[in-house]
């Protein structure tokens, strides 16, 4: 498997050059542009709607075809962290069978992220996928 | 909002319940009842055990969680009451297996920690004081406020007279940082430090716990392996905490106690063993093991 490419220090990519992410992803410090892979899955799964933890668990694992399976602890670990960070925040809360329900939904920050990583893994996955010239 | 009864409770939601107490009580309050029930959606049916994978995850983020809650505040603030705790936490274990032969000062120590767990820290100050200048007078040989001199014999906790193989500098020192860190709180004011856990009294019985013997017999300052045990445990929390929070507060109390231990250790240079040496390089490699990984380097930008 080919590393991750990474990029030098507030360096903004030639092919990306018109995207609107580069003010998150390409000012921070050298070898951090990655997101953790359940992150980036739960920010995935919540780009389409509100979810709760079980939805966003079973949303985890069809994206990641079975492959990633946070705990639940780890999980809210998780949540909680992207919460703080901004990146998700709490929709609304349902109480269910008599227990109380958190629904989260991804920022606009967050959306930006997720996409910028995307596009990184693209631009990284192009290098070895595309015909050799 | 959707409402719906509540269900009488299962044996898996009772285990699931357990777990969650690795988490600390407000997150529970708050979120617990949230977790168990993905937990339950999550399990198969007729399954009555937590699912081992699910039961270390609450083990870690309940641990995790406790740590990054503690983790709020000035951080030097904060690792400097930590600091002065576990000084004052080894203070009163020196004391403690005399409290027979001197009840009063033993109490005045065991109150000046009390205050100091409670974050009271005026009413700490003189309490310290008082207990500090009379450890102080018998470790030196001198009458004060009462005809208590040495030697000061022991009870079950140790075979050996009080401050035996201690110095009036090395006691002396050890109240003076307690003092210090306790002006320097005061005058800053800015918050209220944070209520300590009912752990600390266990420690302090396990630091004055002179088992089980690991040095030669004969040894003229011998160190237990309670001792050791205790404060190995303690310092690698530190580094936990630093690690998982980013944070310099545990290393900062670490590199006080430290110090601490270290003029007292110097004060038996002349006796000191190899094993001695293992112990100050225990601590010391974990005190800088604490100081230097909130340093370590970001894998991922949430992180």
């Amino acid at each position: 498997m080919t590393p991750p490419v990474r990029r030098p220090l507030r360096e903004r990519p030639p092919d990306v050059a018109d995207a609107p992410l580069n003010g998150i992803i390409w000012a921070m410090p050298r070898g951090t542009s990655e997101v953790s892979e359940p992150m980036f899955f739960v920010l995935a799964a919540l780009r389409a709607g509100p979810l709760h933890g079980h939805a966003i668990s079973k949303s985890i694992k069809e994206l990641s075809s079975g492959r990633v399976q946070p705990s639940v602890g780890t999980l809210y670990g998780i949540l909680e962290r992207l919460n703080e960070r901004g990146v998700i925040t709490v929709d609304r809360e349902e109480t269910v069978n008599g227990r109380n329900r958190r629904y989260f939904r991804i920022t606009d920050e967050g959306r930006t992220l997720v996409e910028a990583e995307a596009r990184r893994m693209q631009e990284a996955a192009s290098l070895v996928l595309r015909p050799i010239t | 909002m959707t409402a719906t009864m509540p269900q009488p409770m299962t044996s898996l939601e009772r285990r699931y319940r357990r777990l969650l107490r690795a988490y600390p009580r407000q997150y529970r309050a708050a979120h617990g009842d949230e977790l168990v029930d993905v937990l339950l959606e999550s399990a198969g049916p007729g399954r009555n055990v937590p699912v081992p994978k699910e039961a270390w995850g609450l083990l870690v983020g309940g641990v995790r969680s406790r740590i990054v809650h503690l983790a709020t505040g000035s951080a030097w603030e904060d690792g400097l009451h930590l600091g002065i705790t576990a000084v004052a936490a080894a203070n009163l274990a020196a004391l403690l297996p005399y409290a027979g032969a001197v009840p009063l000062w033993t109490l005045l120590s065991a109150l000046a920690l009390l205050a100091v767990l409670r974050g009271r820290l005026t009413v700490a100050f003189p309490l310290t004081l008082v207990a500090g200048v009379k450890a102080v007078a018998v470790a030196g040989g001198w009458q004060m406020f009462e005809p208590t001199l040495m030697p000061v014999y022991p009870s079950v906790l140790t075979g050996r007279a009080l401050f035996q193989d201690s110095s009036p500098f090395a006691v002396a020192f050890g109240y003076a940082v307690v003092l210090l860190g306790l002006l320097v709180l005061m005058s800053r004011r800015r918050e209220t430090p944070r209520i300590r856990s009912w752990w600390w009294p266990a420690a302090v019985v396990a630091v004055a716990w002179a088992g089980p013997s690991w040095m030669e017999e004969g040894s003229w300052y011998p160190l237990s392996l309670s001792r050791l045990a205790t404060e190995a445990a303690a310092f690698g929390l530190a580094v936990a905490g630093c690690y998982l929070a980013r944070d310099h507060r545990w290393a900062l109390a670490s590199g006080i106690y430290l110090l601490v231990r270290s003029i007292e250790l110097s004060m038996n240079a002349d006796s000191l063993t190899r094993q001695h040496l293992a112990y100050w390089g225990v601590l010391a490699v974990l005190a800088l093991g604490a100081a230097s990984v909130p340093f370590r380097r970001r894998r991922h930008c949430l992180d």
